[in-house]
Formats: C-alpha cells, sequence, structure tokens
C-alpha cells in the first residue's frame, strides 16, 4: 500500500476546522491569518470602514487599481471573510465585544496600546471569554526602547540581519550596497512565529482550557533568521562577508550560483553533497557525453585527497560545462545524478511544473464578481488527514457585513443601514 | 521558571538533521515537548561538523560547533542504528509510546528503514508523522535532494534578490532551511491540534522547496492573472520599489514609494549602511526637515510621489550625503524621532551586542553547554503570558542520553543496553567511543 494517496479535500475539514479567529490586521499579520483560513479556521477579516490599507498595494488586476483588485491582497487574504467595523466609534467597540464572545484567537497588528487604549486589550475582551487567545504582532513587541519605531519590510530586514548577509561578490558587482531580498518576507517571518505561538496557546487551552496573550515581534522573529550568521559570530568573532548567490561567510567561498548557456544560472550547493572519487566520476560521464569533461575523468581524481584539493579546478570545468548546456538540462540532469542542484527559476518557468501539478500545487480559485477562475499557489504540505486548501478568494470591502452582522449578531436591516450611514460599519 | 510549557507531556521522535528539520523540532522542544533526537554516527549531522563555528580554544568534535548547538537545543539525543533488526524493534518501542515522529531524509528514507506512515500507524494509531523531504514525498520528482540555497532557487525566491541587469544575488544564508524548519513545526503544531479536535493522527507531507513559492508574494498571481513577464527592465529594483526609468511594475514587497534604499553612514565600515523609507510626501517633508533643509532636497520636482521616483538617483545621492555624516544608530533614532522610517543594517555583532531593542526584550539566553561553555541561545520572538516557550537544554552530545532513554524511557534492562553497545545497535562496531559514553555505561 502506498500513503502517498491525498484524499478527496472536499470529503475532509482541515485541522484548524471549528475554531474561529477574528483578524484585525495589516500587511504585518494578513499571511498568518491566510495560513490559518487555509488551514480551515473560520477568519473573519475586521477592516477599518473604507477597507484596510493593503488594498491599495499592487500590482493590481489587470493594472487598473482599485481596492477589490489588488493581488496582493488577493494572495494574503484567501479564505477569509470581510467586514467593516469602526472601532473608535462606541457601536463598533460593542459589536467587536459581542464577536469576541464567539472567537478562539484575535489576531492583531495595531501599534502597541491601540486597543487597550479602546477598552479592546487582552484582559478586557478574556474577561468574557478566558479560553481567547489575542495575539498581537507587531513591529518590536509590546516593551522596548524601540517599541514605537516606524518600519517597512525593508527596515525589517537591515535590522534583523538579512541585508547584511545578502549582496554580491566584490568580483562580481564591485561597491555593490547590502541587498534586501524581495517579497515580503520580513512580514513573512513575523507570520510564521506568530502563527506558531498561536498554536502552542491553543494547544495549551486544550489541557488547560485557559486562553492566553501573545505578544510577537517582527524585528526578533527577523533577527532570529539568518541561519549561522549568529553562531558565527558567537563562535569565532567573525562577521559574515557577502557573496553572490550562497552563503555569507567568514571566508570568500568556492561560487556556486553558475550561469547557463542560455541566460539562466544553477545553483550547485556543494554542502552535504561534497564531492567524492564516486560522484565526480558520475559528473564528469554525464561531461564527457558532451565533450566537456576535459580532464576530469583522469585517474587521479580517483583520489578523494586530489578530489578535495582540486575543488577550484572542478568548479571551473563545471562551470565550462555550464556554460554550454541549457538551465533546465542541467539541473534536471544534475539531479537524475543524486546531485541537489536548482535552477534560479522565475515564475515563468514555474507555471505548470509536472511535480507541482502531481501535488495540486496550482489550485483555481472562483472570483464570482469577475465571472472568472485564477490559479493561485497552494498548499507547502499535504495534511493526508485533513487538507490545506483555499477555500474561497479573498474578501470585497464589506462583502460579509450582512452575514454576520444581522445572520450571527441577530441585527436587522434597518440597524445595518444606520450603522453604515452613522460610519460605523 | 514556575509557568507550565505549552506542549508539556507530547513527545517527539526527531529523526531531523542538518538544519530545516532540526530547528523545526527545536521550537517542538521550546514549547516544552520532550524531544528525542535520533542519530547514527556513520552518517553524522552536517552541522556538527561546521567548521566556521568551533571556538578557539575548543578540541573540534561532534559536540563542538556552535550551529549545531543553538539549532538542536532543547533536545535529548540517542545513537541508534535504525538499519539493524535489533534497532527497528527499539525505535518502534519508542515511537509506540511518542506522539510525533519529524525527518528531513530524502523521501524513501524511511519507507527503506522499514517505518514509512503505514507502519508508524500500526504501531501508534494517532501518530502525527511529519516528513521534510526538499521536493517532498508526492510527486514525480520527489526522489530529487534540496539544501537550502537550491530550493530557493527553485522556488522563485533567489530571482526576487538583487540588482537588476547582474546576476541576482540570492538569499545569503539558507532562507529555506530557517522557514523550512517553521514550516516542520507549524505542520506539527497545527496537526497536534488537529489530534486534540478528533482523536486523529496523520501524514503530513511537507516540501522545503514548495513553501518558498508562496513566499513570492504577490509574484505568482502577477504572473497567472495579469501574465507579467518575469524577466523585465529593471527588475529585480535592488532595495529600491522600483528601478529609475524602468516601467513602474510592483516589486512585490509593498507599495511603491520613494525614497526607499540602503545608504552608507559614518565610519564607511563594511555594515555602516542605514535603510531609510519615506511612504508619504509627508514623510519625505519630515527628512527634508531633518536633513535641515538643504538646497538639493527644497525642490519642488520632489514634492510628488511621482517625482521622487524619477529623479530617486538624485534623491538618494543627496540622501547619502547626509547620512554620512551620522553613524547609523544615531541616523536611525534621529530619524525615528522625527517621524522617518530607517533602521540600521545590522551584522550578527551587531544584533548581539548592540541592539538596544533585542537586549531589552532578552533575546539571548546563556546555558551551560559541556565544550562550548557559557552559550548563548535564541529565545522565541514571541511572549506568551500563560506557558512561556523556554530555552531549558543544551543540545545533546551525540549519544548523550542512551541510557536515559533506552533503561528509564523504554525499560531495556542494562545488560541489554550492554550487548547493543557491542553488536552495533547503539554505536558503529568499528567506531571510538567518547569518554562521556563510556562513562554513562558504567
Ligand atoms: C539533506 C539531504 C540532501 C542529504 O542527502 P543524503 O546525505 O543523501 O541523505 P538521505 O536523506 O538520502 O539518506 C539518509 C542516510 O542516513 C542514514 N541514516 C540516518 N539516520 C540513521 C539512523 N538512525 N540509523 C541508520 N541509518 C541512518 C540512512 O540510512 C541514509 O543512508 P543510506 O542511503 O546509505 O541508507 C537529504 O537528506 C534531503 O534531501 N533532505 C530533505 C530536504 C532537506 O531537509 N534538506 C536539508 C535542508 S537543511
Amino acid at each position: 500500500m502506498t500513503n502517498n494517496v491525498s484524499p478527496n479535500p472536499a470529503a475532509l475539514a482541515g485541522p484548524l476546522s471549528g475554531l474561529r479567529v477574528l483578524e484585525l490586521a495589516d500587511e504585518k499579520g494578513q499571511f498568518c491569518g491566510k495560513l490559518m483560513g487555509d488551514l480551515g479556521a473560520d477568519v473573519i477579516k475586521i477592516e477599518p470602514r473604507g477597507g484596510q490599507n493593503t488594498r491599495s498595494v499592487g500590482p493590481f488586476y489587470k493594472d487598473i487599481p482599485h481596492q477589490d483588485r489588488s493581488l496582493s491582497f488577493w494572495h494574503y487574504n484567501t479564505s477569509k471573510r470581510g467586514i467593516t467595523l469602526n472601532l473608535e466609534s462606541t457601536e463598533g467597540r460593542e459589536l467587536f465585544r459581542r464577536l469576541t464572545a464567539t472567537a478562539d484567537i484575535v489576531l492583531e497588528t495595531f501599534p502597541p496600546g491601540y486597543l487597550p487604549a479602546l477598552g479592546l486589550g487582552y484582559k478586557d475582551l478574556a474577561s468574557g471569554n478566558p479560553g481567547l487567545i489575542v495575539c498581537s504582532l507587531t513591529p518590536f513587541g509590546q516593551t522596548g526602547p524601540w517599541r514605537d519605531y516606524l518600519t517597512c519590510d525593508l527596515a525589517h530586514l537591515a535590522a534583523g540581519g538579512q541585508m547584511a548577509s545578502s549582496g554580491y561578490d566584490a568580483d562580481d558587482v564591485a561597491d555593490a550596497p547590502p541587498i534586501a531580498p524581495g517579497g515580503g518576507n520580513a512580514w513573512h517571518i513575523g507570520s510564521h512565529y506568530a502563527y506558531m505561538g498561536i498554536m502552542a496557546a491553543l494547544f495549551y487551552r486544550d489541557a488547560s482550557g485557559e486562553g492566553q496573550y501573545i505578544d510577537a515581534s517582527v524585528h526578533e522573529a527577523c533577527a532570529l533568521t539568518t541561519e549561522g550568521a549568529i553562531a558565527i559570530y558567537l563562535s569565532t568573532g567573525e562577521v559574515v562577508q557577502r557573496h553572490t548567490g550562497r552563503h555569507a561567510s567568514p571566508d570568500n567561498s568556492v561560487k556556486i550560483q553558475l550561469p547557463t548557456q542560455d541566460g539562466g544560472w544553477v545553483n550547485v550547493t556543494r554542502s552535504g553533497s561534497a564531492l567524492n572519487p564516486a560522484r565526480l566520476r558520475r559528473l564528469a560521464e554525464w561531461m564527457d557525453e558532451h565533450g566537456l569533461a576535459q580532464d576530469l575523468l583522469d585517474e587521479k581524481y580517483q583520489d578523494l585527497a586530489t578530489v578535495q584539493a582540486d575543488a577550484r579546478h572542478t568548479t571551473d570545468v563545471l562551470a565550462n560545462f555550464f556554460a554550454n548546456m541549457p538551465q533546465e538540462d542541467l539541473w534536471t540532469g544534475g539531479q537524475e545524478r543524486d546531485f541537489p542542484w536548482g535552477a534560479i527559476r522565475t515564475m515563468d518557468e514555474i507555471m505548470g511544473d509536472p511535480h507541482l501539478e502531481d501535488r495540486g500545487f496550482f489550485v483555481e480559485v472562483e472570483h464570482p464578481e469577475l465571472g472568472q477562475s485564477f490559479t493561485y499557489p497552494g498548499a507547502a504540505a499535504i495534511y493526508n488527514g485533513s487538507p490545506w486548501a483555499i477555500s474561497r478568494r479573498a474578501p470585497l470591502i464589506g462583502e460579509h457585513n450582512e452575514e454576520i452582522f444581522c445572520g450571527e449578531l441577530a441585527l436587522s436591516k434597518g440597524e445595518l443601514t444606520l450603522l453604515a450611514e452613522s460610519g460605523v460599519i | 521558571m514556575s509557568l507550565p510549557r505549552p506542549l508539556e507531556g507530547i513527545r517527539v521522535v526527531d529523526f531531523t538533521w542538518v538544519r530545516a528539520g532540526p530547528w523545526a523540532a527545536r521550537w517542538l522542544g521550546t514549547f516544552g515537548a520532550e524531544v528525542i533526537k535520533v542519530e547514527w554516527p556513520e552518517n553524522l549531522d552536517i552541522l556538527r561538523m561546521n567548521r566556521f563555528t568551533v571556538p578557539t580554544g575548543v578540541e573540534p568534535g561532534p559536540n563542538s560547533t556552535g550551529q549545531f548547538a543553538d539549532t538542536n537545543a532543547n533536545k535529548r539525543g540517542i545513537t541508534l542504528n535504525v538499519r539493524t533488526p535489533k534497532g527497528l524493534e527499539v525505535i518502534k518501542k519508542l515511537i509506540a509510546v511518542s506522539d510525533v515522529v519529524i525527518e528531513n531524509f530524502s523521501s524513501r528514507i524511511m519507507q527503506r528503514f522499514g517505518l514509512g506512515y503505514d507502519v508508524l500507524k500500526q504501531i501508534k494509531p494517532d501518530i502525527v508523522y511529519i516528513s521534510m523531504a526538499g521536493f517532498g514525498q508526492t510527486g514525480r520528482h520527489h526522489n530529487y535532494g534540496t539544501m537550502g540555497p537550491a530550493a530557493q532557487a527553485l522556488s522563485g525566491l533567489t530571482f526576487l534578490s538583487g540588482l537588476p541587469g547582474v546576476p541576482p544575488a540570492g538569499w545569503g544564508w539558507s532562507y529555506l532551511d530557517d522557514t523550512g524548519g517553521m514550516y516542520g513545526a507549524m505542520c506539527a503544531l497545527t496537526a497536534l491540534r488537529h489530534r486534540n479536535a478528533t482523536g486523529k493522527g496523520q501524514h503530513v507531507d511537507l516540501s522545503q522547496m514548495i513553501t518558498g513559492i508562496t513566499l513570492t508574494g504577490s509574484a505568482f498571481l502577477d504572473k497567472t492573472v495579469n501574465g507579467r513577464q518575469a524577466r523585465r527592465e529593471g527588475y529585480p529594483p535592488g532595495n529600491r520599489t522600483t528601478w529609475p526609468g524602468a516601467p513602474v511594475t510592483n516589486n512585490y514587497r509593498g507599495p511603491t514609494v520613494a525614497p526607499h534604499n540602503g545608504y552608507r553612514t559614518k565610519g564607511g565600515g563594511y555594515n555602516d549602511w542605514c535603510v531609510i523609507a519615506c511612504f508619504s510626501n509627508q514623510e519625505w517633508k519630515n527628512l527634508v526637515k531633518l536633513m535641515g533643509s538643504p538646497s538639493w532636497a527644497d525642490d519642488s520636482r520632489f514634492d510628488t510621489l511621482n517625482g521622487r521616483l524619477e529623479h530617486q538617483e538624485e534623491i538618494d545621492r543627496g540622501i547619502e550625503s547626509w547620512t554620512k555624516t551620522l553613524e547609523k544608530y544615531e541616523l536611525a533614532d534621529k530619524c525615528q524621532a522625527d517621524g522617518v522610517r530607517a533602521m540600521p543594517v545590522q551584522s550578527s555583532e551587531d544584533r548581539v551586542e548592540h541592539d538596544p531593542q533585542l537586549r531589552d526584550r532578552g533575546m539571548y539566553t546563556e546555558m551551560d553547554h559541556p565544550m562550548l561553555g557559557r552559550w548563548k541561545f535564541q529565545n522565541a520572538p514571541f511572549k506568551l503570558s500563560g506557558s512561556p516557550p523556554e530555552m531549558h537544554r543544551p543540545p545533546p552530545m551525540i549519544g548523550q542520553h542512551n541510557r536515559e532513554v533506552m533503561e528509564e524511557l523504554l525499560g531495556l534492562s542494562h545488560h541489554e543496553l550492554e550487548d547493543g553497545y557491542k553488536d552495533g545497535t547503539f554505536w558503529p562496531e568499528e567506531m571510538p567511543m567518547y569518554p562521556y559514553v563510556e562513562e554513562a555505561l558504567k
């Protein structure tokens, strides 16, 4: 039997089903909310009147800006329902309190002190709901000298140490600055850890019945996420140097991002698969099929010490082979020969990857408002007993106001109208 | 610390190695799970050999690397050859009394051991099994191996990083090992939560490489929805949001604004840089005032976002002539005091020694390590009011807890333990034993 058949997702509920999350989050926490939603929680996104500011971040659908057309907002807000609520109004606060009585988790990213000042701090909210878990995800946490500092993705990647590790060898790009990698990853890193903290709190609640308050810091999360840089400093007092496309290190290591004939690059990470005579022979035979093995089939390479001593020479010969072969053939050919290589792919190459298709990674998500479906990135992990699956596209502004305020909190349509007219929703 | 830990009572069989897997299990340990790392000295975890992190004056060896230490804190460790019938029997005993099995081997190793999910769930029906193969265990290329940098390249993350017109700079560390580790922990916690709710365990088949694709942000939808060409003029735009002169397309980091860049600061050292970003006209005005309203900056062309985007080169040159007169922390503090987003580029040394925020929040906990002495470990980036995570145990020396685990937990007799050392179950027959291993046998 095989354990690899993923069950029909429609037949099963996600691992977090039955949990309700209220999300009051901007760019810092919306990804955490998405993860909980995709994993089955009932996530209600509570936006300020007029919509969350993350709706005005591009790119936009067909490059026409509109708050319901931000692809960034689409990406980060799947599997959520959305309502609007003005927490600075008395009625808004009251409605929020009624909603928190139905919630398991509140995730918020306001500046420290904002919710408590409105009478909506953890203690206020938990008094009627002792199992409630409140997670505040903020740039620096609720305390400390930088608590109120203003940030952005770039600022976090600077302070967190990502930039100090990323950049170029001087012989590739002279005078290059430290580089902050793109994609908005300071927020991803913060959201991952917030997610972990929330899960730990949930697990504890299952045992104890008690909720708790989580004070999560994007800065600390980033400062943790530079792999060996801190350990190298603690061990040797050395600060790493930036290198093109490979680990920052105290030394001038061998280049591993090799250009290919068709203008691409392949990363030939060595660590963990260090060359030995047998592996080098396997490589050399392949190169020889293309007449590019140079001296690598020489008998002297049947000796481990020689192989190790000649690493730079081998890399030069390899680089020449790469310069004469297309990117796709190189990385897959390497993998078929048990070398853990990877091409530098762009979205152009990732689309249609048959392996990703096998895993059901490309997911069609319906946008009924546009009468169309679009392909979204799906699950990074296949949960064989409870699927990770996008349940719906991001909400339009206030899309579920009626469903939640009237359907759940039993307001009448008339009351809903009054709330809208008086600036509450 | 008298507060309870959230995962108290959970036992984890940790087959992980290198960085991604061990980092996942480390967090489960930090939450109070009892994590038992299973190793075999002939297939040594390469982090135990990381040459850059053996402190001077410390004898090199598998218990002497700082990188292994921080990555494997809060665990106990055993050595067990699960490729022998006897070793397999012992590991099954351990799995029978455990809640989670986690591993990051290549995709078919566990099945080769005779420990695929079908077997695991016979031993322990509600087991949570987390596998972390680079491409996952499902799909035609499941057998492809990955280390962080290759996974980053394949996922599209590497391409997002760098200056236009030159090769990608990529990520100067294994971002997808750190992140793979976070996902390993997230998957385990999520599946445990599901087990609490339903009584059911499951296999979670995680792929380190695929994790990265979603982390390219809206790059994916910009392709599938808008058909945007990935290779395009001015992309990636370095630390800017868009490259001057190139058509404006989003760079998937946030809104398109200027200035938004890294600037050299006083001292001119390798990491003497500070980033500054103005997200609104007001923030730009604040910056101009802070710089002392120099004549170059007091220019109506820069009053609007469009103008600032168009003239980024000029603006960046002007800003840098000012930032070079100030030390990076001083500069960031001044900016922040006047409502301008700025942060220093911090090296590892800066974070450990100079970052007042990390110091105030207690980012590092010291514990005694048998080889490294008093050693700093990185804490969780969040505080839980009721059941806080905690660094409570230095990493295991290889095979350190064999006796505790075999005799106290699994009920093997001392005689059986000794036999296992002789027949190659608990230690390779040809390999000399460390003094602490022999000591533990007495
Ligand atoms: C990292 C990686 C590329 C290393 O590849 P590798 O060295 O070929 O190792 P594999 O995972 O294929 O195999 C594990 C080996 O250790 C042996 N081993 C490990 N623990 C053992 C134990 N307790 N008892 C006996 N044997 C053990 C296995 O038997 C196997 O050796 P074999 O193939 O000779 O039987 C691979 O493990 C991988 O792709 N992992 C998943 C992705 C990942 O996490 N990468 C690392 C990110 S930091």
